[in-house]
């Protein structure tokens, strides 16, 4: 048995809602079939008040082990580095979520915003959000850049606007069934299995994208979306047309660009206006090279695939 | 199949029709190419802004020549050949405020690779 405590700071629930939608394992599942139990969490906690206090205290206090301490949403300090801004249980939230980082045999951040910040942090920054390790892809953030849980791994990061359930489940069941040893980060503490290919990686597209054809328009179900609808697929490190979601589809697949959410800089370009969903370019030449592609490459590949691109790689090949 | 050569014979009879225009001399706004997003922003709008019978005025905002640009700084061509908008089977541009057929080796300046 395995005691999870979730906890959430400046969050607007997705991730809660993406793994409540969890399917195989589901989040009953994980409490039935795998051994973690709930200790609380904000949609599913039945202790109030006072009864969450004594939790968390002991929580603190070890009193009741903590094996995984789930934090959703961005560590609040605002105003002036207090924390006053997100108040829970009688104190600053920043406050429990450390002393409940130090007791906890593992620390898991899911969400952007509990990994580097997301869109609360996007600047100005006003609620002075960070990252439990991180403040975009700046080291330290809450924790620290030297935190260790006392299983002896950082914060386990899990980003995306929101997570995958599946990415969430499956690393709990992991650690919940004493697998974490086979856990490998990558330098963001992202675990390697899911965000070492990128959600480029499965995408229906890819045809597109090496014959050069783009979409102009959303809705097209021919063309890629990279060279003008802003689509990061290609350097963003994601499952997305690997492990799909709803077990259906992904945004690309169905026609929406990605937006890069599993990476330290989301939201792009500080969302200023004109910069989502179009590709920045200069001079004509995308800003953002596809991961590893230096730029008279990517213009001399261009000109040579757009030369060899077959007639069909122009149509609607998506019949219905 | 019968509607692939009337789509292509009405492209064709547009192409003649651009291609007198530029051949007698229609004053396009082929400079400042744009550079920027906000240059490329700026010219969209303009084309947005016309009536959607102004075949003349979009090839002027656009900057649409009958003949390959090289970018001046960037010492790069930009051929309609190896932009982002077009269709290498129809000799055809797909940006949708422009929506013109062309041919490999014209150019404008919303050229983007
Ligand atoms: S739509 Fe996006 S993810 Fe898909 S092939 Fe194009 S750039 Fe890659
Ligand atoms: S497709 Fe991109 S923006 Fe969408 S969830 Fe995946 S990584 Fe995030
Ligand atoms: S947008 Fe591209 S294809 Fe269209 S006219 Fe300009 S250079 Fe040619």
């Amino acid at each position: 048995m395995a005691n999870l405590l979730w906890l959430q700071g400046g969050a607007c629930s997705g991730n809660t809602m993406s793994f409540l939608n969890a399917e195989e394992p589901s989040a009953c599942d994980l409490v039935t079939d795998f051994g973690i139990n709930v200790l609380w969490h904000p949609s599913l906690g039945l202790e109030l008040g006072e009864g969450v206090h004594k939790l968390l205290r002991d929580c603190v206090s070890g009193e009741i082990p903590l094996d995984i301490f789930v934090f959703e949403g961005t560590v609040v300090n605002a105003p002036n580095g207090t924390g006053n801004w997100n108040r829970f249980a009688g104190r600053p939230m920043k406050d429990w979520v450390r002393e409940l980082s130090e007791a906890a045999q593992f620390v898991v951040a899911i969400g952007d915003c509990a990994t580097w910040g997301g869109i609360p942090a996007t600047a100005p920054n006003p609620s002075e959000s960070s990252g439990m390790q991180f403040l975009k892809r700046d080291r330290g953030g809450a924790l620290g850049a030297g935190f260790v849980s006392k299983a002896g791994l950082p914060a386990i990061n899990i980003p995306g606007c929101p997570a995958h359930p599946d990415w969430v489940t499956q690393i709990l069941v992991a650690v919940a069934t004493g697998r974490a040893g086979d856990l490998k980060l990558d330098e963001f503490q992202r675990p390697a299995t899911f965000f070492t290919s990128f959600t480029q990686t499965g995408c229906t597209r890819n045809m597109h994208f090496a014959y050069k054809v783009s979409a102009t328009e959303f809705g097209q179900r021919k063309g890629c979306l990279f060279y003008d609808l802003g689509c990061r697929g290609p350097m963003t490190h994601s499952p997305c047309n690997r492990i799909l979601w709803n077990r259906q589809s992904s945004k690309t697949r169905a026609g929406m660009p990605c937006l890069g959410c599993t990476e330290p800089e989301f939201p792009f370009f500080d969302l200023m206006p004109g910069t989502v969903f179009k590709t920045q370019t200069m001079m004509g030449v995308p800003k953002d090279m596809p991961t590893g592609v230096a730029k008279t490459g990517y213009i001399k590949l261009t000109a040579a695939a757009k030369a060899a691109a077959p007639a069909w790689a122009e149509q609607d090949i998506f019949v219905v | 199949m019968a509607e692939d050569s009337q789509a292509s014979g009405a492209d064709e009879s547009r192409r003649e029709t651009i291609r007198k225009l530029l051949d007698a001399g229609l004053d396009v706004e082929a400079f400042p190419r744009c550079d920027s997003h906000e240059q490329v922003q700026a010219v969209v709008r303009r084309l947005q802004g016309l009536d959607a019978n102004d075949l003349p005025g979009r090839l002027v905002v656009a900057g649409v020549t009958n003949f390959t640009v090289e970018h001046p700084e960037a010492e790069l061509a930009q051929p309609c050949e190896t932009c982002m908008y077009y269709l290498v089977h129809r000799n055809y541009c797909e940006l949708p405020e422009l929506d013109i057929p062309v041919e490999p080796d014209w150019s404008c300046r919303l050229w983007r690779i």
